[in-house]
């Protein structure tokens, strides 16, 4: 089975080949990696070209014990929160990898990626349209949202 | 995709390979004993980054392929496919994947060539131990199976005739299952036991 010690041997491999290799414009707050490795922060920057180029943002990442059978809970943190068309103003992320759709196979790398891509296809920075609605109604974490993935064109 | 720095020593792999068929060419030349364990972890360092399991990260252990050639260690797999019982795709490729279409790899060398599946982590349900055969009297001392006879006074000499007979015909195995009492053949025979001492018991009652 998979065990505690088997879950913080691959964050550790995912920490070292983070930082061994990130990918443009992210680096790991290292700072912020607990000792159980259990919380990261990555500074992301957004992609030359794109709608948020020029802008920095902090995506905060932790790992319950059933990673990376369990996805992450992921979600932007900080005063800067990119407005965007899904990602609501308190951080929250509606993208189905972070749910259903997550697969062991994807990474703090991967998730970071999507996120990255995700921002620089955005045509438009505009909130979520049931934005207020949700953040006022919504629980502390996104893991806890029931979400429904509208189209994945933006 | 990014090139790890391991791999991109480029001739350092493949001349390793060489030299370890060139080894198993000549099993004869060495010490067997020593070159196959040198083997089997050789094959595993140095070509570290291709088999590494897609959950763990690790070098896959137990390892198993799906049919869309992606590579676990099988626990790893197993946990998944538990996890999401009712969507199970390949982590990797999102293709369809099952505990029965994935196939078990084994390296050479290997002293295990037990299929992983079947072993760790056991299969959840379906289990049924195979029917051992026991020397008489192997086990009575345990005394956990219950020997699970009631038998009343009136329906006694039938049941009695019964198992008799059956024993007559030293089928202490082979009974057709019972329909809703599931014994295994052990307590099966330890109630012919408990039967045989009671008959002989009457028996010595009679005659006294
Ligand atoms: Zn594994
Ligand atoms: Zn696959």
């Amino acid at each position: 089975m998979f065990s505690n010690t088997a879950m913080q041997k691959r964050l550790q491999k995912e920490l070292m080949q983070f930082q061994q290799e990130p990918p443009k414009g992210m680096t790991i707050d290292t700072e912020s990696v607990s000792n159980t490795l259990t919380t990261w922060i990555v500074h992301i920057e957004g992609a030359e070209g794109s709608l948020y180029h020029g802008e920095k943002f902090q995506l905060q990442f932790r790992f319950s014990n059933r990673y990376p059978f369990d996805s992450p809970e992921v979600m932007f943190v900080g005063s800067e929160i990119p407005v965007h068309p899904h990602i609501y103003s308190n951080g929250h992320i509606c993208l189905s990898i972070l749910t259903d759709d997550w697969s062991p196979a994807l990474s703090v790398q991967s998730v970071c990626l999507s996120i990255l891509s995700m921002l620089s296809s955005c045509t438009e920075k505009k909130h979520p349209p049931d934005n207020s609605f949700y953040v006022r109604t919504c629980n502390k974490s996104p893991k806890k949202t029931k979400w429904w993935y509208h189209d994945d064109s933006v | 995709m990014h090139m790890r720095p391991d791999e991109g020593e480029g001739s350092g792999g493949p001349m390793n390979a060489d030299e370890a068929e060139v080894r198993q060419r000549r099993p004869m030349d060495e010490e067997g004993a020593s070159a196959e364990p040198d083997g089997a972890t050789g094959t595993s360092t140095q070509q570290d980054g291709h088999f590494e399991c897609n959950i763990c990260l690790d070098t896959a252990k137990d390892a198993v392929v799906s049919r869309c050639g992606h590579l676990f260690c099988w626990p790893c797999l197993y946990q998944w496919l538990e996890t999401r019982p009712n969507r199970q795709t390949c982590p990797v490729c999102k293709a369809g994947i099952s505990k029965d279409n994935v196939i078990p790899l084994y390296g050479r060398g290997s002293s295990n060539q037990q299929d992983p599946r079947e072993k760790l982590p056991p299969r959840p349900q379906g289990e049924r131990p195979e029917p051992e055969t026991h020397g008489p009297f192997h086990n009575f001392g345990l005394g956990d199976g219950g020997f699970q006879m009631s038998f009343g006074i009136g329906a006694f000499p039938f049941g009695f005739f019964a198992s008799t007979f059956n024993i007559g015909n030293g089928q202490f195995g082979g009974h057709p299952p019972r329909p809703n009492v599931p014994q295994n053949p052990e307590e099966q025979f330890l109630s012919k036991v408990f039967l045989w001492v009671a008959v002989l018991f009457m028996f010595w009652l009679l005659m006294a």
